[in-house]
Order: structure tokens, then sequence, then C-alpha cells
């Protein structure tokens, strides 16, 4: 239960973060995805068991508010955490590397998520273009912010787990 | 007789070997022997002077070093409150100019009624481009109505809730504009596009237009209100066996530091997409 309420608390400033500083921080038309490393570097916590409530519940949280059609920021936060998840097992000895492979990988679903959605719609939006102008600059934005946000979530996580006791 | 007498004699010889040393005196015949008396005196002064000072600073500094970190401190922290309330000062100048130059818009086109709003958020996916503002529904914000500044055309409401409204700027790359070339006196497309610029489109081959022209909302559609300012030409590029012109659009409102708009809360947006037929209809 602690888990649950400071995951909201969590993601509540840091979508506050999102929307009013680091949308407006842009690298060519490439802006950091706080949000998305928010989730990325929660789930891959060890002691965190349950991230895919809080993953949902985020999802539909940016879903509301963004302009995105059809849900897709829930597709994408649940397919960047389901990559989390599979790569948690895989490379549990250097959390780092996990995260800063989820957020590469993260990063680009979530884009190829947004661009065939806006395709679907009718958005006149090319995959060369994205990939130079708001792929790469989103993915150089998001491992520059990888570490220091991983670094934040293990504080957080630490701060809230209970206390081991040997007897 | 009795005048010359010894002891006057020795009187005026001594008044005669007085003047005659002091007019010696005056005419500086005496200098160099004056400075060979004097300078030693005035070195031994020199030097017994140098060590009073540095003696007596010494002992009196660490009290005026004590007083003057004080002062210091104390003008330092004076400094800072006055900066502080040079920022405080200088942002609301900031708010006022902002507010005074939407009211001066509103005079200038008082046709329309305007609710102010503040630019609270912007649209989290890179993809689009939208800002999100404080006044809703409640305020009586409704979907479709146009969003302006002081400087011109900014956008139109895309979706609204009690308190906060998204509005979809011109542009994001699904945004389309029916404007008109003042100088050219053609209307044509403005569209946005995935970095945020703008261009003309469907312009006329013949049509002949110029960098600079002025571009504005032709009212066609019914999404915008006609006559508002949005940019001006940078560029025409004609390409060859293309069926229209296009051209480059400097919009006249930069859209990464808008902060405050206007809302006009009187135009009826009409809805004309289900007079458009579908492709295969």
């Amino acid at each position: 239960m602690i888990y649950h309420l400071t995951c909201a608390l969590s993601v509540l400033i840091v979508f506050i973060l999102q929307t009013t500083v680091f949308s407006q921080t842009r690298l060519v038309s490439g802006t950091a995805d706080i949000i998305l490393l928010f989730l990325a570097a929660w789930s891959l916590q060890e002691s965190v068991k349950n991230s895919w409530f809080c993953t949902f519940a985020t999802g539909l949280l940016v879903s509301y508010v963004s302009a995105m059609p059809f849900y897709a920021p829930l597709i994408a936060y649940l397919g960047v955490v389901g990559i989390s998840k599979s790569l948690q097992r895989r490379v549990w000895r250097s959390p780092l590397l996990a995260m800063i492979l989820v957020v590469l990988l993260g990063t680009f679903l979530q884009h190829a998520i947004y661009i065939v959605i806006l395709q679907i719609t009718r958005a006149p939006i090319s995959w060369l273009e994205s990939l130079d102008h708001v792929i790469l600059p989103s993915a150089l934005l998001n491992l520059i912010f990888s570490i220091p946000i991983y670094a934040v979530v293990r504080d957080i996580v630490k701060r809230v787990s209970p206390q081991e006791v040997e007897v | 007789m009795k005048f010359l007498n010894s002891k006057n004699i020795r009187t005026i010889i001594i008044f005669v070997v007085v003047g005659g040393l002091l007019f010696l005196a005056l005419s500086g015949y005496f200098t160099p022997l004056f400075n060979l008396s004097v300078n030693p005196l005035i070195s031994l002064q020199s030097w017994l002077s140098t060590r009073y000072i540095s003696a007596r600073d010494l002992l009196t500094t660490p009290r005026d070093m004590t007083v003057l970190r004080e002062q210091n401190a104390l003008l330092e922290s004076q400094l800072t409150q006055l900066q502080t309330q040079l920022i405080v000062m200088e942002e609301r100048l900031g708010e006022a100019q902002v507010c005074f130059a939407l009211l001066d818009f509103g005079r200038t086109n008082p046709q329309y009624n305007y609710t102010a709003a503040t630019v609270i958020g912007r649209e989290i996916s890179p993809f689009l481009q939208y800002i999100i503002i404080d006044r809703g529904t409640n305020h009586g914000i409704l979907y479709g109505m146009p969003v302006v500044t002081q400087q011109g055309l900014v956008g139109r409401v895309d979706a609204v809730i009690a308190g906060a409204a998204r509005v979809k700027l011109i542009t994001d790359s699904t945004s389309v504009v029916n404007i008109r070339l003042k100088s050219a006196g053609i209307e044509a497309q403005l569209v946005g596009s995935l970095t945020g610029d703008v261009s003309l489109d469907m312009i006329p081959l013949d049509a002949s237009i110029e960098p600079g022209d002025v571009v504005l909302t032709s009212g066609l559609g019914g999404n915008f209100p006609p006559n508002l300012f949005v940019g001006q030409v940078l560029s025409v590029q004609r390409h060859e066996n293309a069926l229209f012109q296009t051209a480059s659009v400097q919009p006249i409102v930069d859209f990464e530091s808008v902060n405050a708009v206007l809302v006009v809360t009187d135009f009826e947006f009409v809805e004309i997409s289900p007079l458009i037929p579908e492709p295969g209809q």
C-alpha cells in the first residue's frame, strides 16, 4: 500500500514537472519524458512488486490530459514497463545498464506507437522526419535524465521500504 | 659721544650679524647647511612615525575589521533584499506589460469579447503542439473558441474541462487554417508541421506572392474570425509539375514563450466537417 501511495504522489509531482518544465525544454523538436523515466526506474526496483497498477493509473492520467488519441500514452507506458520487467530478470546485476537499455528501447517503442497512431488518425507525420527531429533528440534527453531520475527513485524506494531485521 | 660707548657698539654688531645671517639664510646661502642638519631629523621622524602607525594599526585593526565585517554583512543583506524586491518588481512589470498588451488588443478589436488566460502547461507528446490554459467551462470557455494574443492568432480550444482547457496551436501538424494574403488578395491554407514550422499550401500557381506579404485569417470554414494577424511570408517555393505553390511563413506569435492568451468567447464556431464528403462516398 505504501508503494502505491508513494508512486501516486511521485507521479503527480513528475506529471506537473513534465507539463510545466520538461515539455518546454526542447532539443530540436524532441523533449524528455520524465514520466517514462520515472516508470522505468520504478519498475526496475527489486522491492517494488506490482508496478503495473501504477503504470496503468499513470497512463490513464496522461491519456486524459494529452491530445494523443486512442489512449496512446497508456499503451506506450505499459510497453515500457513490459520492457523493464523483461530486462530486470536478465540484467539484474547492473541496474544502471538496465535503466539505460529500458530508456533507450522504451523511447523508441513509445515514439513508434505515437507515430503509428497519429498516422492512423491521418496526421501527416513521416518516419524519417520524426527520427531526425523528435525521436533521436528525445532519446538523447531521456538518456541524460535517466541516471538522476534512477538515483532519485532508488532513494525514494529505499526510504519507503521496511527495514530488514536480522533475527 | 656717549652713544658710541662699548655697550651700544656691541648691540649694533649683534644686530648687524643677526641681520646678515638672516639675509644670507633668506637668500638661500645656508640651504645646504640646513639640509645637512635637518634631513637626519626628518628621516628619524619618518621612521618613528611609520613604526608608530604600524603599531597603532596592529592594535586597532581587529576592532575595525570586526566593525567593517558587520557593516558589510548588513549591507549585503540589504542588497539581497533590494535585489529580491527588484526581481519581484520586474516580474510584476512583465505581467503588467502582458496585461496592458492584451488589453490594448481588446481595445483595438472591440467587436469580440475576450477572456484572458494563463498558459499553465504544454502537451506531453513532442509530436503535438498544444498548450493548456487555466480557464475552462466555469469561465465561459467552450470547444472551438479561437485563441489569440496581442500579436495575432494562436490556435483554438480543442478540449475543455471545468477549470482548464487544451488549445491546439496553429503550428500543430494536424492544424489547418484558412488564410488570406493581404497584398496578393488570394486565399490559401496555413498548415502546421511536426517541427512547429508553418507553411502555406494551396496557393494558385498564377498568384504572385512575395516574402514579407502579410498573412491574415480569411474566416472561411467557420473555424476562426476573419482578419486576425497570423504572420508574414518568408519564402516562396514553386516546384515543377506541382499543382500549387507553397510558402514558408514566419508566425507573428512566438509560441515557445507565449505565457498569456485571450480566448474569443463570443465567436460561434461552425462545425462543417459533417458537410465534407468522405473519400469514396
